[in-house]
């Protein structure tokens, strides 16, 4: 009995189901239409340049003949990327500069938050000239650090040569070996403030019971912030890691317009060389496979993103 | 001034000639409206003002006054390394046009050289070209092959093929027809301040006559004075770096492919050759061995160079009369004591001619630019106002205009503007003009194929800057440039 009622039953609630589903859209139909401006305007910049990069990406174009004339190539493309040695140093310099951009820009960033967390005279006015690196435009900073840099009459050589600490200014961006650094340098002082403002709001979530009560039960400086704050920090902090790190996948401006990815490939990471291979010459087969690979490489870390992103949202509503 | 001969120069040398005669090669061959087997200062100077030209008039045959219309037009502009005399010259050239023109709705963008490549070949990716464009010389081969142009020849605009320099003409030929109109030509000449030259123990009014010298001359800088010998530029992406290492590559008797033969095929890559390799050790000596150029040649372009001549840190350089202008333009900068500097250097800056090789083959890049007009089907509302496009094309490459707009930096393209009577007022107020005018017989053009501006921007200077900063050794460099420029032709592997 129970069991025919139950083979009833379920066609009728799967039936239910459906229909409470497109009641449920019914309802909403107006909120469907609200977004839809925003979808089709992302499938037209985002979705078709993905899937146009993606089939370009098995696609060669001959030399002298436009792109209108590609030819079919498999996966040819992306073997030729694995298997070319400038790939695989552009690689190392793409993973070097987003790790360590990542980690100084955060480490700084967060003891910038922590230093600034504090009542004193003058923080408010702090805390406004921290964020100018962040504020201003990646271009001009980018021109001025060229020039700070300069390897014959920039002003740290100055100063140095002035100082009589050094005989001759110290080659940082025109050489193999410390130019890239040198733009690690750059990009930490434009990204550390954006990892500081979001570290800022975190601390703002730490109970001050809490850090009271650690402080009356004895515990010292680096145990409050080790056992309170930052388990407090934690979920800001992993979305502030992955953001930085995505950012600096794509990072762009600095590395182009201080060297163009020079000397000798020193400086060229991921984005700066797809643009080399696609605009300077032409590759566009190559370049989309190159791109390609970038885009599953962010897509990781945005699914972790996501991801930290739903952790904390979870968290916050158990809390 | 410079105490050199330049007419001497010019008459003597065999390599010379030969690249002359390579120059004077076309393959329409008419009566030019000057001597061009007479050219020397003296004889630039006999014929400046001898004919008036009426710009509106000729060009009102080409297409009415009257005529209405719309034009989307690009075009290489003035940019931080040229003098504020140029940006007076651009504007009243586009003041005159629409003047003349008064119903042709002009909408003109200028690009910097570096830029211009970039955004054009994008654009036309997604058919949002403008109907016209001014190209520098080495682009327009390249967008003719992929057939993004449409036949243009100096007969369309109211000229005659035979009225432009050979060498130009050619860098406009794909396939036997002509894609473009040359607007301006020139060739760089060799700048030095004598002052370091006579306190680095040098004569001061003496230019280093060979590359072999440059080098030379560039330690004796460098040891005594403790600055910069010579202006070396490697920076990649970027126009400046070929036009300064070609010279030196084909004074050594070097090339990239036989484009110093008088018929050059392509077909042969001899950058990876004894002679190339000579040139890349020059470099390399400067660079590495002597330590005597500047050591931010590999970020920098001839605009970084300039104020460092200025600022008497730099010996030697490679650029056009107008950087005379330029060094004018930046003493007004100055300030206090740098001043008095400035006008020391100004007053001490010579122009003479590019050195030559060890066999005495002396050359230089034969440079300047185009007009092109496009396509509709890659046009941006995919029509083209061909008439109003030719007004344009006719207006600039007039003898007037291609004269003005080339008044500082550079040379008519349209070899009447010689015979102006602007042109002799150039003469006059233009310093070491007739140096720069003197070394265009020995221009020779950059190869006429549609993979040049890949191997120039990148290839060579990739190959400079793996030799200079210790990645290859010269060899390995020039082999590796050598294996990139097959791959290029080949194909197009990474």
């Amino acid at each position: 009995m129970t069991m025919a009622t139950g083979l009833v039953d379920a066609p009728l609630k799967a039936k239910a189901k459906r229909f409470g589903f497109l009641r449920q859209a019914w309802d909403h139909r107006f909120d469907y239409l609200y977004v839809l401006p925003a979808i089709v305007v992302m499938l037209i910049v985002i979705a078709y340049p993905i899937y146009y990069t993606v089939e370009l990406s098995f696609f060669t174009t001959p030399p002298s003949l436009q792109l209108r004339d590609k030819e079919f190539v498999g996966i040819d493309n992306y073997g030729l990327i694995l298997s070319s040695d400038v790939f695989w140093r552009v690689t190392a310099n793409t993973f070097i500069w987003t790790l360590a951009s990542t980690a100084f820009a955060f480490t700084l960033g967060l003891g910038s938050a922590l230093a600034l967390n504090h009542e004193f005279l003058g923080r408010g006015v702090l805390r406004a000239i921290l964020i100018i690196p962040w504020v201003i435009s990646a271009v001009a900073a980018s021109y001025i650090w060229k020039w700070i840099y300069h390897s014959d009459f920039g002003l740290i050589g100055a100063v140095l040569v002035g100082l009589g600490l050094a005989e001759r200014p110290p080659n940082l961006i025109d050489s193999v070996g410390t130019v890239l650094p040198s733009l690690i340098v750059v990009n930490v002082w434009r990204e550390f403030p954006f990892a500081m403002i979001m570290l800022t709001a975190g601390l703002q979530t730490v109970p001050d019971q809490l850090l009271r009560a650690a402080k009356v039960d004895g515990a010292g400086a680096w145990q409050r912030f080790w056992h309170v704050t930052f388990p407090h920090l934690q979920g800001v902090s992993t979305v502030t890691i992955l953001l930085l790190a995505v950012s600096n996948f794509n990072s762009f401006i600095i590395p182009w317009i201080m060297t163009g990815g020079g000397p000798s490939n020193a400086s060229h990471i991921w984005i700066t060389h797809i643009y080399e291979l696609a605009f300077g010459r032409q590759r566009w087969g190559i370049a989309s496979a190159y791109s390609v690979l970038l885009f599953l490489t962010l897509m990781t870390l945005g699914y972790f993103y996501v991801r930290a992103l739903s952790s904390a949202e979870n968290k916050e509503r158990v809390a | 001034m410079s105490t050199f001969n330049f007419g001497q120069a010019i008459r003597g040398g065999v390599s010379a000639a030969a690249i002359t005669s390579l120059l004077m090669s076309s393959p329409v061959l008419g009566a030019p409206p000057v001597d061009l087997s007479k050219w020397s200062p003296e004889y630039v100077r006999s014929i400046a003002g001898t004919k008036d030209f009426d710009t509106a008039a000729d060009c009102n045959k080409v297409t009415p006054l009257d005529y209405k219309g719309r034009l989307t037009f690009w075009y290489q502009g003035v940019f931080e390394g040229d003098p504020d005399l140029l940006r007076q010259y651009y504007k009243d050239f586009f003041a005159a046009f629409r003047k003349t023109y008064p119903n042709i709705d002009l909408q003109e963008q200028a690009l910097t050289y570096n830029d211009l490549l970039d955004k054009f070949r994008t654009a036309l990716l997604g058919n949002a070209g403008p109907m016209m464009v001014r190209l520098q010389i080495l682009g327009g081969v390249e967008f003719a092959s992929k057939g993004y142009l449409q036949e243009l020849k100096p007969e369309d605009v109211g000229y005659a093929t035979e009225d432009f320099w050979p060498g130009a003409m050619k860098s406009n030929m794909w396939k036997g027809k002509t894609y473009g109109i040359p607007t301006n030509n020139e060739t760089m000449a060799f700048i030095w301040n004598a002052d370091i030259f006579k306190r680095a123990g040098l004569d001061p009014d003496k230019p280093p006559a060979t590359w072999d010298d440059v080098v030379k001359y560039s330690k004796q800088i460098h040891d005594k004075l403790g600055i910069a010998g010579y202006g070396l530029v490697a920076r990649k992406n970027a126009g400046n770096t070929p036009y300064r290492f070609l010279p030196q590559l084909w004074g050594y008797g070097g090339s990239v492919f036989d484009e110093t033969t008088q018929s050059p095929t392509y077909g042969r890559i001899e950058i990876n050759s004894r002679a190339s390799k000579q040139a890349l050790q020059a470099s390399y000596d400067m660079y590495v061995r002597d330590k005597s150029v500047p050591v931010s040649a590999l970020t920098n372009q001839q605009a970084d160079n300039q104020p460092l001549f200025l600022a008497g840190q730099l010996g030697m350089m490679i650029s056009h009369p107008s950087d005379y202008d330029v060094m004018l333009d930046l003493k007004k900068k100055a300030s206090g004591t740098d001043v008095q500097k400035a006008q020391t250097v100004i007053d001490n800056m010579r122009y003479g001619p590019i050195p030559t090789g060890p066999d005495g083959k002396r050359a230089v890049v034969f440079g300047g630019s185009n007009m092109h007009i496009l396509k509709p089907e890659y046009v941006d509302g995919g029509k083209v106002d061909l008439p109003a496009a030719k007004a344009l094309a006719c207006f600039w490459a007039s003898p007037e205009w291609s004269l003005k707009m080339a008044y500082a930096g550079s040379n008519p393209g349209n070899l009447n503007g010689f015979k102006t009577k602007w042109m002799k007022e150039r003469l006059d107020n233009i310093k070491f003009l007739d140096v720069t005018t003197s070394m265009l017989p020995y221009g020779v053009p950059f190869p006429t194929i549609p993979e040049t501006p890949e191997i120039m921007n990148i290839v060579v200077p990739d190959m400079l800057q793996n030799a200079l900063t210790g990645a290859m050794t010269v060899d390995q460099a020039t082999e590796d440039a050598a294996k990139k420029i097959k791959n290029i032709m080949s194909g197009g592997k990474l």
